[in-house]
């Protein structure tokens, strides 16, 4: 199992980088910036170092996560978990996993994944979605068209799992992110 | 001046989707996803301005992680757009920018902020180490994308 702190606590994040101030942004950095989630994140004000591409990202991420319809937002949620699990992301899944958390008030899922890793005993169609998000993580090059039997078999449909796999592929993003350009502030005591 | 010709979805040319099939209408459902894996790749690929890392060099580093993730048909598009620009001469600044790309890629929890100096040493400056780290985490992004669309492809021709 991985040693990293994963934890259920908001977690702060310090940059590597020189982010973005208010008094240093550009009309087009402060744009960028509004239509990001947080605007004055740390994470944010140093991705507006490039800001076409921050420009680019936060309306992707938007969508991905929070578009109605399709997979339900606390699956999405978990599957961004596990991916932020499996890549060693500790800030990434204190956030999305304290959004389960609010949206299912099922903590104990989040514990289980944190102590016993994303093998963990869980219901049927958590089991499908985890798994899938673990393989598609990992392996991406391996995914055959096998890997869709477990989705269909607990019911989910072509948008679902276009969105599950958007989900995946959004931490494969975020995670990478996070992890390169700054860390983690774990606060003591934090479990 | 005359435009080259608009690109087509990359996405879907990679997969293969034909437009007006049953993918190409789930994917236009989430109509925001479309244009902005696309807008994406156009600002991190083709920059108007790409600062200090040339545009040589992000198609480089894009076809590197397509090639680490084991993508053949997005590293067969971005060794492409390689060869129309050039693949830049070996160097030292190349060398420490693909090892960084290689971490990233496949061990992306073991950064640490030693390698942001490592990048500063061979020229990058901090957009030019964000707009590098973007184009890994898309690419990355893409790979995933692209791998799960594939899997509902195989299944409707099945």
């Amino acid at each position: 199992m991985n040693a990293k702190r994963f934890t259920l606590a908001a977690v702060e994040w310090a940059p590597w980088l020189p982010p973005v101030t208010p008094e240093t942004a550009s009309p087009a950095q402060r744009a960028a910036l509004d239509a990001s989630p947080q605007a004055n994140s740390a994470y944010f004000r140093t991705l507006a170092n490039d800001v076409d591409s921050l420009a680019e990202r936060s309306p992707l991420f938007h969508a991905v996560m929070y578009v109605p319809r399709g997979l339900k937002r606390a699956e999405r949620e978990l599957a961004t978990v596990v991916v932020s699990i499996i890549n060693g992301c500790v800030y990434c899944s204190s956030v999305h996993a304290r959004r389960f958390v609010e949206l299912t008030k099922q903590p104990e899922i989040i514990r289980a994944l944190y102590e016993q890793g994303v093998d963990t005993k869980l219901e049927p169609r958590l089991r499908a979605i985890v798994d899938y998000a673990a393989k598609l993580t990992r392996e991406p090059a391996a995914m055959t068209v096998a890997d869709l039997a477990p989705l269909r078999a607990v019911g989910m449909d072509d948008l679902e799992i276009h969105d599950l796999t958007n989900a995946v592929a959004m931490f494969a993003n975020a995670n990478r992110l996070m992890q390169t350009l700054g860390e983690p502030v774990v606060p003591d005591g934090a479990a | 001046m005359p435009q080259p010709p608009q690109p087509t979805d990359l996405l879907e040319a990679i997969i293969g989707v034909a437009p007006g099939s049953a993918l190409s209408q789930l994917r236009a459902q989430r109509p925001a996803i479309v244009r902005h894996t696309q807008g994406s790749h156009d600002v991190l690929l083709s920059p108007a301005d790409p600062g200090g890392l040339s545009l040589a060099e992000r198609a480089l580093v894009a076809a590197r992680v397509a090639e680490l993730s084991g993508h053949v048909g997005l590293a067969g598009h971005y060794r492409s757009l390689l060869a129309d620009r050039g693949e830049p001469p070996h160097s030292q600044r190349q060398d420490a920018i693909l090892r960084h790309v290689a971490r990233v890629t496949t061990a992306p929890g073991t950064a640490l902020r030693g390698h942001i100096d490592t990048l500063r040493a061979v020229g990058l400056d901090a957009r030019d180490i964000v707009a590098l780290t973007q184009i890994v985490a898309f690419v990355s992004y893409q790979v995933r994308a692209a791998a799960g669309l594939a899997l509902l492809a195989q299944e409707k021709a099945a």
